[in-house]
């Protein structure tokens, strides 16, 4: 009775590995898909207003990240971000403001190189500026020290004990800016390539669902060596 | 099971314990800081060869370590230990040693 109630044990500790191991392959599997996924998603060319696909009470919505939107309003602060890479890979200190565009709401834009910033002096917090450019997420990991002058990433979360305005989550990374006199010339900053934010790599995932489904049959074939030992001592 | 058979088993267990521990080590003390703290893989993508690499290295380990436990008819918990001992810094190493010094 003991010994058939052990088996039954085994036997439902080898299903329970066995089937946790075949899951945790299938969850690789769905990973290395979504990675694929979003590197084969079709680029959305069109401009959307910036309040239409996103607002300042919220995180920006998966769906609306990498879209090109517009949006107008005054600049009210000027920020150096440090150690910031575009999408070429290159390492660069860029000019981040913060855009007023409501009377309560306010978003940062990445305007350029930050040793560009005085090429265009005639923008001052009284200038209203119209500009379109990508919406992005903001950054989670610092790449510099935080100070008023500076931002250690490009979160709008570091700003909320200097302003009371409401923040949008993330940024934008112009790609050009008008006012009343015409359009502001300076050469702007690639976007990154987007990513699915799954950590690591297509190819990476796939042998770690090979791994998984490997312990699974080794899980399945342990007994039958156990018993083979047990026979042939 | 011939000595040949069994020779050559334990040295492409010993060449997987060493290139798999070597691997990991890049993983954890190389990749990892350079990822997470220097923020250096956005500019250095050879450096992506790190973690593939550590994977499909650690499926031809797990075959090895089943090959040479099974031959030298090893019990269940030494086998599951070689197994893991892949996904631990340093553990490989010392598997490897253990195993050489007891069956060759």
């Amino acid at each position: 009775m003991t010994s058939k109630l052990k088996k039954l044990g085994q036997g439902f500790l080898v299903l329970l590995l066995t089937f946790s191991f075949i899951a945790l392959g299938i969850w690789q599997l769905h990973r290395a898909q979504d990675m694929r996924s979003a590197a084969s998603t079709p680029v959305d060319t069109r401009v959307y207003p910036l309040t239409d696909i996103a607002s300042a009470t919220g995180s920006i919505p998966p769906a609306s990240i990498g879209k090109m939107v517009s949006t107008s309003g005054h600049y009210i602060a000027n920020f150096k971000a440090p150690n910031q890479i575009d999408g070429s890979g290159k390492v660069n200190d860029w000019e981040v403001a913060l855009l007023q565009n409501d009377t309560d709401t306010a978003i940062l834009v990445v305007r350029g190189l930050w040793r560009d910033r005085l090429l265009s002096p005639d923008i001052v917090m009284s200038t209203n500026v119209s500009l379109t450019g990508t919406l992005l997420p903001h950054q989670n990991d610092d790449r510099a020290e935080n100070t008023p002058q500076q931002l250690s990433r490009l979160d709008s979360s570091l700003l909320t004990g200097v302003t009371d305005m409401q923040l949008f989550d993330g940024f934008i990374l112009e790609e050009n800016e008008s006012t009343r006199a015409g359009a502001t010339v300076r050469p702007r900053i690639s976007p990154p390539v987007l990513t699915s934010g799954v950590p690591g790599f297509y190819w990476q995932h796939i042998s770690y669902v090979v791994i998984w489904w490997l312990m699974a049959l080794v899980i399945l074939w342990l007994p039958f060596y156990g018993r083979r030992n047990r026979i042939k001592p | 099971m011939s000595e040949v058979q069994s020779f050559g088993a334990l040295q492409r267990f010993r060449l997987m314990a060493i290139l798999c521990g070597v691997n990991l080590l890049l993983l954890i003390f190389a990749y990892m800081p350079a990822k997470h703290i220097f923020h250096l893989v956005d500019t250095h993508q050879w450096m992506v060869f790190i973690p593939v690499a550590h994977g499909y290295l650690y499926i031809v380990y797990i075959l090895t370590a089943l090959q040479i436990g099974v031959q030298k008819r090893m019990s269940l918990p030494v086998i599951l230990a070689l197994v893991a001992a892949g996904t631990l810094p340093f553990a490989s190493f010392i598997a490897e040693r253990r195993i050489v010094k007891k069956y060759s």
